[in-house]
């Protein structure tokens, strides 16, 4: 590590540990689930394009994800929400 | 006593389960009692070299499997402690020379002889990592605090699930507090709230670990190795002692900090 990455880290960037647990809490919710790790954009990018014929539909807030704690394995959780009047 | 037949597995290779099978074995054996050690990963055999016992094997446990000799006949027994024994895995077969039955009908054979026997399971999650855990009623997953080896721990925990073992206990092994410290490495409660397991004990690095292995002499025959003294805590608390375990302690200096923004360290 040069000086330059060194001073980068000393000051603001996250610690590698932190970046560590960040990405392993996510392999393992995939992992955990048996998807693929792509499983939720893809899924994602399916349901925007089926909603886009529906102009009530707020798709900018459609939220997608694997939710945590072991009860709720098994699933994909999926928000679509309804534009406000 | 539940904690009789151990299992120590991790899914990923080289995380020390030979070398966690051996001290804590070793240990227990110091207390005095009758311990076996079953070396399960057939094709490549460890756990003699560790142990320091490589040169006074004659049989194997593929020997015992075809019939050549019982179990106790293939036992090596370890002259430092005299309650220690060890069941070498066969170097020149392949790991589908031994099944779960087989392991199984040598775990039964040994049961009512020793007060405990411990599998060193092979690394992978396939078929000899099942074989390795099927007697056991104790589970422990080695894992260093490493990205790959908790990924593998976790898959390894999940398979024991699915094999309606109980939950394995957690081992963290080679665990480096100025690492810790420095915020480059996870910490035992990162890896507690990644993995969420029983935590069974925190082994710290040990720079004189390769002199222990390269010697044939585990860690906890020597009162001042900073490893053995958790491997002894961690056979203690197989006993049922209940013993914290011990804080990681490290502050770096502002010499040291300066020195590592510096420095090429």
């Amino acid at each position: 590590m040069g000086f330059v990455d060194k001073l980068r880290e000393a000051f603001g960037r996250p610690p590698a540990k932190e970046v560590a647990k960040k990405r392993l809490q996510l392999i393992l919710r995939y992992d955990r689930a048996g998807l693929p790790p792509n499983a939720v954009e893809a899924v994602k990018e399916a349901i925007l394009k089926a909603l886009e014929d529906f102009p009530f539909i707020d798709t900018k807030g459609v939220n997608i994800h694997i939710p945590e704690g072991d009860s709720e394995q098994g699933k994909i959780e999926i928000e679509v929400p309804v534009k406000n009047k | 006593m539940a904690d009789k037949v151990i299992c120590v597995t991790s899914g990923k290779g080289g995380v020390g389960k030979s070398t966690v099978t051996a001290n804590v074995a070793t240990a227990l054996a110091m207390k005095g009692y009758k311990v076996v050690a079953i070396d399960a990963d057939i094709g490549l055999r460890n756990l003699d070299l560790v142990l320091g016992l490589e040169n006074r094997i004659v049989y194997d446990i593929v020997h015992v499997i075809e019939g050549v000799v019982p179990p106790e006949k293939a036992l090596v027994r370890d002259k430092r402690t005299k309650n220690l024994y060890l069941l070498p895995a066969a170097q020149t077969k392949d790991k589908s020379a031994v099944k779960p039955e087989d392991l199984v009908n040598i775990v039964e054979d040994l049961r009512d002889k020793f007060d405990f026997i411990f599998i060193d399971s092979p690394a992978g999650i396939e078929e000899g990592f099942k074989t390795a855990v099927t007697p056991a009623d104790t589970i422990i997953v080695v894992a260093n605090p490493e990205m790959a080896s908790i990924r593998d721990a976790d898959r390894v925990v999940g398979l024991c699930d699915v094999m309606q073992k109980p939950e394995p206990k957690l081992v963290i092994n080679r665990i480096d507090p100025k690492k810790v410290a420095r915020g480059d490495m996870l910490d035992v409660d990162d890896v507690l709230q990644v993995l969420s397991l029983d935590l069974l004990g925190v082994v710290p690095e040990d720079k004189n670990m390769v002199s222990y292995i390269n010697r044939g002499e585990p860690a906890v025959l020597f009162e001042d190795s900073i490893a053995g003294r958790e491997l002894r805590n961690i056979a203690d608390r197989l006993l049922g002692k209940e013993i914290p375990i011990p804080k990681l302690t490290y502050s770096e200096g502002f010499l040291e900090k300066l020195k590592r923004l510096f420095g090429s360290e």
